[in-house]
């Protein structure tokens, strides 16, 4: 067949959605041993996976990377507190032992690693008062509350954690706005707002938020160009395509945005020629832009290629969070929301 | 990876590419060093200066920072109170340098931390100065506005009431320092939503808290006016009116609110923000008085969600569902 005659979708186009570009980028990213970037980001590659593993299965490709491989990594990556670090030999930290599960539960062999140490590990994280580090030097963040209570219910275990105390660190950390912040007192940011929604959303306690004046804040971060922002007077994104949707898909407000300018906005930071999304379009790529922009893509009903479902707490295709038993958030919507 | 421009393809030079090499290795070379170094439980000052020099090259390191922390703690200087400061003082300067090339980086803001709260004399205010500074350059950094809500926990924690009153005081007034610079800075209005409080508290009586309330309606007004299509202000509006109680006064001030908006909207018939206000102070003001807006009020409101929908396509979809709630709510008139 002559140049001339290959169609978009033979080249793996769909809707300007360039999939095969991605996935050829995704793959590459293991590769690239001769990049001063792959070394400096050697710290957090257990979540580079974790993103390239999202936005694989969302493309409905998640069989392109060697998954044995992978497995035995991740498990290299486990410390003896129970928690994992970013890379072989880095010290635990929540942030990383977040995407080691959740790369385990996608991949279904989450019973091949000792869940009462994580659990034991998260468990050590929460103070009395209800507040949870991100390791064991003591950073506090409602990013923390989340990935706590997240990881806790990927075991069933949410019953062994001082859960009151949680609801009670997120509600205090909520402002006038409707949205939430880093910690008490902090300024609201959509990124930390998706996570307080997700810990609530597992938590049962979505009642607790301002649903109208947060739907309302989120939906102003669409600016001009379709893209989203984190917070006011801030530079449009394709990440928070991501944290502001899933938000608004919790509280069941997608709609308050224009879906089709979003999806345009992603689109244009595709980089055509190497693969992957950039933050905005002429900047250079990266995996995680790339997991979030078609996490966005994917929530905004993108319908010009058969992107998979993904969940708005958990951050990974719907049916594997339905298989790994993890859709009872939705029982706990107000019934008002839906 | 945020804001960094992709380049148009160019194949580099043998040279480029043999410079990149060295710098691939040398990194490499160091990193192994210091991970080494931290798998053999090493805590001397030479092992501190590996941390050191390949923090300088990538501050996202957690591990080594937090190897850094465990070496210095090990160190027979540690014992000793001076040179603790001492050398305190030196990873303070240190890490400025670093804070200022990389802003973003949470693992330096919590390795600051550590090393202020284990500095035998610790120098808050001259924290404080730090991060006014840090913000003179960028008013708006979620790093800055975080520490410097820490650094004044500390300091309050060192001074009796009146002297956290006082740190209250000074607080709230650089947030208005800050608005008065640019009014659509969100961080200042935010952290002024979390200080009126405590101001009010100190008003010795009726007038003074009502004086305070006035300058707080003044402030907004002016901010108002200077860009009515910036959502800072208003959410600062609807928060003081929703701290107020509820009564006669309330209702006032909904009506106040209610002429500002038809004010401005008689500058600017299609302002967004303008049309948006004037929509829910009518639902407030009906919510607290059931009645009290009339049914021409209430058709009115339905009007400005339909042009709403034609001034602002972003969002026609929040549009309509107000509208369709208000048509529920308000059934008869609609």
């Amino acid at each position: 067949m002559s140049d001339e005659a290959t169609t978009d979708e033979e080249k793996g186009i769909f809707g300007g959605l360039f999939v095969n570009k991605h996935v050829e980028y995704i793959k590459s990213l293991d590769k690239r041993h001769d990049e001063i970037e792959y070394w400096m980001t050697e710290h957090l590659r257990i979540s580079g996976i974790y993103w390239g593993l999202v936005a694989l299965h969302l493309l409905g490709r998640e069989n392109e990377l060697d998954r044995d491989k992978i497995i035995k990594y991740v498990k290299s990556c486990q410390n003896t507190d129970g928690g994992f670090g970013g890379h072989t030999g880095h010290d635990s930290h929540l942030l990383y032992t977040m995407s080691a599960i959740q790369i385990l539960v996608m991949y279904n062999v989450l019973d091949q690693i000792n869940g009462d140490k994580i659990i034991a590990f998260v468990k050590s994280l929460q103070d009395e008062s209800g507040e949870v580090s991100g390791d064991c030097w003591g950073e506090k963040d409602t990013r923390f509350a989340f990935i706590s209570v997240a990881i806790l219910s990927f075991f069933h275990a949410v019953d062994q954690f001082n859960m009151d105390g949680v609801i009670e660190y997120v509600r205090r950390s909520m402002n006038y706005d409707g949205g939430f912040g880093s910690q008490p007192g902090g300024e609201s940011h959509s990124a930390q707002v998706y996570t307080c929604l997700a810990a609530l959303a597992i938590a049962g306690r979505l009642d607790i938020v301002d649903r109208d004046r947060l739907s309302g804040w989120l939906a102003e971060r669409q600016l001009k160009s379709g893209g989203l922002n984190g917070r006011p007077q801030k530079l449009e994104d394709a990440c928070y395509s991501w944290w502001v949707l899933s938000s608004l898909k919790i509280l069941g407000r997608v709609h308050w945005v224009d879906r089709q300018r979003l999806c345009a906005f992603i689109l244009s930071a595709q980089d055509t020629e190497d693969g992957g999304i950039a933050d905005r379009p002429g900047d250079i790529a990266d995996v995680y832009h790339t997991c979030f922009g078609i996490c966005g893509l994917s929530l905004a009903g993108f319908d010009k290629y058969p992107l998979d479902e993904i969940d708005p707490v958990y951050c990974m295709p719907v049916r594997i969070a339905e298989r790994a038993g993890l859709r009872s958030w939705m029982n706990n919507v107000p019934k008002t929301w839906k | 990876m945020h804001g960094r421009r992709r380049q148009t393809t160019q194949e580099p030079t043998v040279d480029e590419r043999e410079q990149n090499k060295q710098r691939v290795e040398k990194y490499c070379a160091l990193n192994g060093l210091v991970m080494n170094n931290r798998a053999q439980k090493v805590f001397s000052k030479d092992a501190l200066e590996t941390t050191k020099r390949l923090l300088d090259l990538n501050t996202e390191l957690h591990t080594v920072w937090n190897y850094r922390r465990e070496i210095f703690t090990h160190l027979d200087d540690w014992q000793d109170e001076e040179k603790r400061q001492e050398m305190l003082e030196t990873e303070l300067a240190f890490l400025l340098e670093i804070i200022m090339k990389n802003i973003k980086s949470y693992w330096m803001w919590n390795h600051r931390i550590w090393a202020l709260q284990s500095l035998p004399r610790p120098g808050w205010e001259r924290e404080l100065g730090l991060v006014a500074k840090l913000l003179s350059v960028d008013a708006r950094n979620f790093h800055g506005w975080d520490y410097r809500r820490f650094v004044v926990k500390q300091l309050k924690k060192n001074v009796d009431v009146d002297g956290q009153l006082e740190v209250d005081a000074r607080e709230f007034a650089f947030t208005t320092e800050q608005i008065n610079k640019d009014c659509a800075n969100h961080a200042a209005w935010h952290n002024r939503s979390k200080l009126f409080p405590a101001v009010l508290n100190m008003a010795k009586n009726e007038p003074e808290r009502q004086g305070l309330f006035k300058k707080e309606f003044d402030m907004i007004l002016n901010a108002i006016y200077t860009d009515p299509d910036d959502q800072n202000a208003w959410l600062y509006y609807d928060w003081l009116l929703g701290i107020q109680e509820n009564g006669e006064e309330k209702r006032k001030l909904l009506r106040d609110k209610v002429a500002t908006i038809r004010e401005l909207l008689e500058l600017e018939e299609d302002s967004k923000w303008p049309m948006i206000e004037l929509v829910g102070a009518l639902i407030a003001l009906e919510q607290q008085n059931p009645g009290s807006v009339t049914s021409d009020e209430k058709k009115e409101c339905l009007d400005i969600l339909s042009r709403l929908k034609e001034v602002d396509t972003y969002h026609i979809g929040r549009y309509k569902d107000m509208s369709k709630t208000m048509s529920q709510q308000w059934g008869g008139i609609c």
